[in-house]
């Protein structure tokens, strides 16, 4: 029974691998993917047609374009967000549940105040006053997503450290430096590889958010921005359902695939890692 | 003498819970409560007591994997508690566990060569072809083959297990090894030969060995000299041989099987003073069938009655 | 020392008044950081502060009378005296004045977070209980079709921005088949029904959809707690004795998740509240959604730094709820 949904799981995360390459594939060779300029502007308005696969858009840019182009702005947003985020959280993380003591309380009173400001509102507040920009939008959400894999880790080095094993490397004379690199580290990795593929897809979804409330960058077009403009410019308006579903389909099938992987990491229904990983 | 417990004590504060049905102040758990002796270089000094005796305490608060409230460890008359980080690392070298459950005690990713290898990276023993060698050396000795180095701990058997963490002590030449319940948990054939297999390297090695267990039988066979556990303190001390006709404390009788016990009466407020030793008075008096007065008042020392012979009792060897 | 870090604990049962004092003690410094932050930011971002303070709106509007809003709003002074009249500002009511719609930004706030909580408060309680009955079912019947497809189809949810599901049934349901409203509240008279029904009717869909995503949030963990519950002994025993499925589900599995729930329905609030917003913009639902929605456009920036700090209180005020009531609900405690 074990090995059946371990199977199972590794099945889908396989599938959940396949969709996500396709995207990344698509991000990468968007250039030669294109069937036109996505910045250049036709008629607009204009309905699927063979030569415009999913139509124009309000200005006449070919939505089939925007939509592969938006790939490489939506994934890098998240995984760049998606690494700031794990980036702090971990060092954060393993610097609490590692040194304890004072560090440790300060860390986590700053952690929990974080996590209990919503992050939709503060995002969108800090990025009404810093204007548009790509690089801003990674930053800000990275910020805001640092936390929860913080809490998560820093509960796995506790739990590592309080094992019989390291002290039993303790007890065979084994310093700190030592202890985190041999046995703390290499049970916390896989925990870390989870953590960031669930927080890319949230960042990749927050990103959405912002776009869709206008806070993205109109130069780098995100699929969440072509669902605000597909909103705001009057596509929902005019029923042009080819503008407004495909972005969704894109971003839904993203989420969905590193939701996948992010099972088979979870090695085996390790109990504790998804506990860890359901918050 | 190269070891010596001086007064030890542990204690452990419990905040009090009021959620929980008993336990409604805070309370201290002695766990070990002025402990002392010493082991002399090369014998093997057993140590007798059930669970919550403090056994386990004692052998940790020994290798400093956790803090002392009071009292001092010395090894070859050094305090093991002043030391700094490099002369624990010494001592670590010289003074190894072996603790039960080799389940928790082996690191489940790692491969046994890897787990083997460990001790001898740490100190900086050899190169590689000199640690393999070490390596090789020891699994003869705690006979399993080298196809073992590249099967992880799920893959062995219990006994399996606790040799493999026998080994990796071991490889370091320590001068002492303390081993707590070594064998619980094991069947009685794999309990035999993994006692024998201490007793051996032990004298190959020239290891002092302290012998930590519940069970009354390995110990008594095994050791020189055997001290009896109670809620955290010593009650009786002993040589070997003739322990149990010399057995006179009261609680080492029940152990023996020779005396019975007075069933205690459970107190619902303050039950945990019951478990883990009252603040003053012999922590047996409530069970015991000698118990005097004065035992509820003032702890017994612990006295010599005889050549080698301690025991900490009012009723059996006053004043 | 290495040593002494890993040292015998001195073992800390939380008294539980005390836990739920450093919980509160948690909750004030995160309000404080955010009235803080709302205090700093203006100042410190790009662009003119007092701009930045009064929106985008009124400075382009106010022209000569811009230095005498200056010194009205005292830019001119020592930071922490500024800060004394923000806060006295915030406690006393005066949370700004809104150029967009031209009325004091409290009254804009209380307008339309009525609305906003008039949607998210029963999509919680509908969600809970949604994902309360799926999952136990999914639970019950686990790895059969139903418990796959109930999974799959909460997999699906959960991975879909909720405003493009709002798009999607809007789109559907209201311009296609027409059996739902194109959005706002309410039809203003325009329909004959009594305000209640007209207000449900038009709170279908976006209710719907908040709950929707809700419910898959709970959905898992409802599921799993179930299916830890199952597999434990008492429950085997409890079924040999003669229990009922049904019984067994209810008396024993569902009483043991309910604590998790309402944790996670806590920690998740943000979260909701958060889709909401986005979900009451596709509907022209008049809640905080619609206003943050305008606000942005306008840039009225005393009105979304307010909204920030209704939601945040919000937030924190679902969060120390949770926290009273998580030790009446957990079963071990009781």
């Amino acid at each position: 029974m074990r090995l059946a949904s371990h199977v199972k799981t590794n099945r889908l995360a396989m599938v959940g691998m396949i969709i996500l390459w396709v995207f990344i594939l698509g991000a990468v060779f968007a250039q030669l993917l294109m069937p036109h300029d996505p910045w250049r502007h036709f008629v607009p308005f204009m309905s699927p047609s063979v030569t415009h696969v999913l139509g124009t858009d309000d200005v006449g840019r070919d939505i089939f374009s925007e939509l592969i182009l938006g790939a490489r702005v939506s994934l890098t947003v998240g995984f760049m967000a998606g690494l700031i985020a794990v980036g702090i959280g971990v060092l954060v993380g393993l610097l609490a549940g590692f040194r304890r003591g004072y560090l440790d309380e300060i860390l986590m009173g700053l952690t929990d105040v974080v996590l209990v400001i919503p992050a939709l509102p503060l995002v969108i507040l800090v990025s009404v006053y810093l204007g548009p920009g790509i690089w801003y939008t990674i930053l800000v959400i990275g910020l805001v997503f640092w936390p929860s894999t913080a809490r998560v880790i820093r509960s796995q080095v506790l739990s590592v450290r309080q094992s019989g094993y390291v002290e039993s490397a303790r007890a065979l004379g084994a310093g700190d430096g030592w202890l985190m690199r041999r046995h703390v580290l290499p049970n916390v990795l896989p925990l870390i590889l989870a953590k960031f593929v669930l927080t890319v897809a949230a960042a990749m979804l927050m990103e959405a958010s912002l776009s869709f409330l206008g806070l993205g960058d109109p130069m780098a077009k995100s699929w969440g921005m072509m669902l605000h403009y597909a909103f705001a410019r009057g596509g929902f308006i005019r029923e042009m359902w080819w503008w407004y579903v495909p972005p969704g389909v894109c971003i839904s099938l993203c989420i969905l695939s590193l939701t996948l992987i992010s099972f088979s990491i979870e090695e085996g229904s390790d109990p504790r890692l998804r506990r860890a990983l359901d918050r | 003498m190269i070891l010596e417990v001086r007064h030890l004590s542990t204690h452990y504060l419990v905040r009090h819970n009021p959620l929980a049905r008993f336990g409604h102040r805070d309370h201290l758990i002695r766990a070990v409560d002025d402990v002392s002796f010493a082991v002399t270089a090369g014998e093997v000094f057993g140590i007798i007591g059930e669970s919550g005796s403090g056994k386990t305490t004692l052998a940790r608060t020994m290798l400093r994997l956790c803090d002392s409230t009071a009292g001092d460890v010395l090894h070859r008359g050094r305090s093991v508690f002043a030391m700094n980080s490099s002369e624990l690392k010494q001592y670590r070298h010289s003074v190894q566990p072996v603790f039960q459950d080799a389940d928790s005690t082996l690191d489940p990713r790692q491969h046994v060569g890897a787990i083997l290898e460990e001790p001898l990276l740490i100190h900086g023993i050899g190169d590689a072809a000199t640690r393999r060698q070490y390596i090789g050396g020891m699994l003869e000795q705690i006979n399993l083959s080298p196809s073992f180095l590249q099967r992880h701990p799920s893959e062995l058997s219990g006994g399996q297990r606790q040799r493999v963490a026998l080994a990796r002590s071991l490889l370091l030449n320590p001068e002492v090894l303390i081993a707590d319940e070594p064998t619980s948990g094991l069947d009685p054939l794999v309990t035999t030969q993994v006692l024998a297999l201490m007793l051996r390297l032990k004298q190959d090695h020239g290891l002092t060995l302290i012998l930590i267990s519940h069970d009354l039988e390995t110990v008594a066979y095994a050791s020189d000299r055997i001290a009896v556990m109670y809620r955290g303190r010593i009650v009786e001390l002993s040589g070997g041989e003739d322990f149990a006709q010399r057995a006179s404390h009261p609680y080492t009788r029940f152990l023996l099987g020779v005396e019975r016990r007075v069933p205690e009466i459970p107190v619902l407020e303050g039950v945990h003073e019951h478990i883990h030793g009252a603040e003053d008075g012999c922590a047996y008096a409530n069970s015991c069938p000698h118990h005097l007065h004065v035992c509820h008042s003032i702890s017994p020392e612990l006295r010599e009655t005889s050549q080698g012979h301690l025991i900490a009792c009012h009723a059996i060897a006053p004043e | 020392m290495a040593d002494v870090s890993n040292a015998a604990p001195v073992q800390r049962h939380e008294h539980p008044t005390a836990a739920i004092g450093s919980r509160a003690v948690r909750y004030l410094a995160a309000l404080f950081v955010i009235v803080t932050l709302n205090f700093l930011l203006p100042r410190m971002m790009p662009g003119d502060p007092v701009m930045n303070i009064v929106g985008e709106e009124a400075y382009y509007g106010s022209g000569e009378v811009l230095d005498a809003l200056r010194a009205d709003l005292g830019l001119d002074e020592a930071l922490h005296v500024q800060y004394g009249r923000y806060m006295t500002g915030l406690v006393t009511g005066d949370w700004g004045y809104s150029y967009l719609y031209l009325q004091p930004v409290r009254e804009s706030i209380t307008l339309h977070l009525r609305w906003t909580l008039a949607l998210v408060l029963p999509s919680v309680v509908l969600a809970a209980l949604l994902a309360a009955l799926l999952g136990s079912i999914a639970a019950w019947k686990r790895s059969s079709r139903t418990d796959v497809g109930l999974s799959g189809a909460h997999l699906l949810i959960y991975s879909m921005p909720h405003y493009w599901l709002a798009m999607l049934l809007l789109f559907m349901f209201s311009f296609k088949l027409g059996w739902f409203p194109l959005g706002r509240a309410t039809s203003a008279g325009a329909s004959e029904l009594p305000y209640l029904i007209d207000v449900g009717w038009h709170m279908f869909l976006p209710l719907l959809v908040v709950t929707a995503f809700k419910a898959a949030y709970d959905f898992l963990i409802v599921r799993n707690s179930v299916v830890s519950i199952l597999g434990e002994d008492y429950v085997l025993m409890a079924q040999a004795k003669g229990l009922s499925g049904m019984a067994v589900l209810f008396r024993h599995a569902l009483r043991n998740a309910l604590a998790p729930l309402v944790t996670v329905t806590a920690i998740q609030f943000g979260m909701v509240l958060s889709g909401a917003l986005l979900v009451e913009v596709v509907f022209s639902w008049p809640g905080m959604g619609t206003l943050i929605y305008d606000a942005i456009g306008a840039r009225d920036y005393p009105l979304l730094q307010s909204a920030f700090l209704i939601i945040a209180i919000c937030v924190l005020i679902a969060n120390f709820i949770a926290d009273v009531l998580y030790p009446y609900l957990d079963p071990r405690t009781r």
